[in-house]
């Protein structure tokens, strides 16, 4: 295949992918073309990713910009289980009981891990890594303005329920990154197994916190009694994941995107197979259970806004 | 050609300054690995009247393993839920029939998506009967059993996730991919936990040491299909997802 042909072939898959696009359109037209072809691929990379990205209204990130999010979201999540466990100076460790706190060790050490290796993947791309932030999640900013959590250094709820929004938060934001990460393979890998990671934590504190007497289950659900809203980044987490309603672009055998179909869960999907049938409503809540809804990084970092000064 | 029993690519070890050239790099060699092998192409999906389950290199072939994934997962908490062990508690069974159902929504959304085309929709379209599944090396009959074997299954199919999701072509079926599997490893977690206390996150999923630390398990479509073979009344052959 000659380089005029790919060329046409690249505007091809451009101009023919009517219904709607992951973020990065660009970026799956080159995914799709670098399986046709390899020998004028690095080239055609580079010139390809040295254009302007398309603007749009979507949120659009480079493997740098995913890389320093989850090392960011990976420090915040530290820091914050790090004081529970008593392991910062000036933090005497929440009383937890000794289950409580082997788990808490696990997920705060799987943190540790990570940020090492987000950390490394940041410096051998040649970037540098960003200084420490300050942290205060009592939400005051330091004593500046009216706390959220007054009493999350001392009461083992207040942090629980803290620590679990940080990770539903940081679970939804994973799904949005992968998009932005999709041409690289080991990236795309390591996010993933991060996600799920991340999913396993956040299971564990919804697991805790229903051992303590709230009502919560180990996913997300339409069940849950309500998080208290304490600011619009707080309720903002929750936000569209009681949808019951999934799509996905139908595609022929070499992956061209086509219409957009709606997965018939309210209709004729036979998915209400309990005895006696659940309501129509009711099994549209086990749906939305099923499923954990994708949100923009801005979700996450709004969060970690608030425990930032 | 592939080793077929590469585990993943992450798996590979990762050098200082490698970092910036992974994209350009693996794009090309997967792109030798698929140029060699004329991929998607093959309609042929299944053929499990001669007792083998044969998952093609394409987008198709990925989803009728997720969907069988799903099949035997709503099928062993059905079992579960119809006959629970003498020491589940309400609590447990409430579970077991929340993950019963999300198990089945799984089962409906893939087949409602791989259509009901004999050739090329769900693998078996064209089977009289469905499969069934051989639950036999599990002990159900006690609640530790039953979370035990949970554990097997949930980790495969977490494991499994994380393996298929870069071979996906289409990028909406990745997407609904990613928000299945978070669920399923919150599943894991769940019964992870009911097994044994805060193994949730252990280390024989979660990587303990080297370049890979702090990360969940993986498995190659490969693994996946060696670690179902004894519950399928079929023989699985996933090489072909291997050339994705």
């Amino acid at each position: 295949m000659d380089f005029l042909n790919l060329l046409a072939r690249l505007a091809d898959l451009d101009s023919t992918s009517a219904a709607p696009q992951p973020a990065a359109p660009r970026r799956a037209a080159l995914g799709q073309l670098g399986q046709a072809s390899t020998a004028l691929l690095p080239g055609l990379l580079l010139s390809a990713l040295g254009q302007p990205a398309t603007a749009g209204t979507l949120d659009t990130r480079t493997r740098l910009d995913v890389l320093l999010l989850v090392r960011q979201l990976a420090a915040l999540d530290n820091e914050l289980h790090s004081r529970a466990l008593g392991l910062v100076p000036g933090y005497p460790a929440l009383p937890l009981t000794a289950t409580e706190k082997a788990g808490i060790q696990v997920i705060q050490q799987q943190e540790v891990q990570r940020i090492a290796l987000f950390s490394q993947l940041i410096v051998d791309g040649g970037a540098t890594l960003p200084a420490t932030p300050r942290y205060d999640f009592t939400g005051s900013k330091n004593g500046t303005q009216a706390a959220l959590y007054p009493n999350i250094q001392t009461n083992p709820d207040a942090y629980l329920l803290v620590a679990q929004v940080i990770k539903d938060a940081a679970v939804r934001v994973y799904k949005s990154q992968v998009d932005f990460v999709r041409s690289d393979i080991y990236l795309t890998e390591t996010l993933l197994r991060t996600h799920s990671a991340e999913a396993r934590h956040a299971a564990h504190l919804r697991t805790l916190r229903r051992q303590r007497g709230v009502v919560v289950k180990s996913w997300v659900s339409p069940d849950d009694a309500a998080v208290p809203a304490t600011s619009a980044a707080i309720t903002r987490v929750y936000e569209g994941e009681s949808s019951s309603i999934q799509t996905y672009n139908i595609s022929d055998a070499n992956g061209q995107l086509g219409a957009l179909v709606s997965v018939p869960f309210d209709s004729t999907l036979p998915i209400n197979v309990a005895t006696p049938p659940l309501s129509p409503e009711a099994i549209l809540r086990k749906v939305a259970e099923a499923f954990d809804e994708p949100a923009e990084a801005v979700v996450a970092t709004n969060v970690a806004a608030l425990f930032t000064y | 050609m592939a080793d077929l029993a590469d585990t993943s690519f992450s798996g590979r070890a990762l050098h200082r300054r490698t970092f910036l050239r992974v994209a350009g790099a693996t794009a090309a060699s997967s792109a030798l690995v698929l140029a060699g092998c004329g991929k998607d192409d093959d309609p042929t999906v299944t053929d499990v009247g001669t007792g083998t389950l044969v998952f093609a290199a394409n987008d198709t072939g990925i989803l009728n393993l997720t969907y069988l994934l799903a099949q035997i997962s709503a099928s062993f908490y059905q079992k579960v839920v119809t006959t629970p062990p003498a020491d589940f508690t309400a609590a447990d069974t409430a579970a077991c029939v929340d993950m019963r159902d999300h198990e089945v929504i799984y089962r409906e959304l893939y087949k409602s998506v791989l259509g009901p085309n004999p050739q090329t929709g769900a693998y078996d379209n064209g089977l009289a009967t469905a499969l069934e599944f051989n639950f036999t090396p599990y002990t159900l009959t006690t609640r530790a059993g039953v979370y035990a074997a949970a554990r097997t299954l949930e980790d495969i199919g977490v494991g499994a996730y994380n393996g298929l999701g870069r071979r996906l072509r289409n990028g909406s079926y990745l997407r609904l991919l990613l928000k299945i599997t978070s669920v399923k490893a919150r599943h894991a977690a769940f019964v992870r936990d009911q097994a044994e206390p805060d193994s949730f996150a252990g280390s024989d999923v979660i990587t303990q040491t080297g370049n890979q630390a702090g990360l969940d398990t993986i498995k190659t479509p490969v693994e996946v299909a060696k670690s179902l073979a004894s519950l399928v009344p079929v023989v699985l052959v996933a090489d072909n997802l291997m050339l994705l």
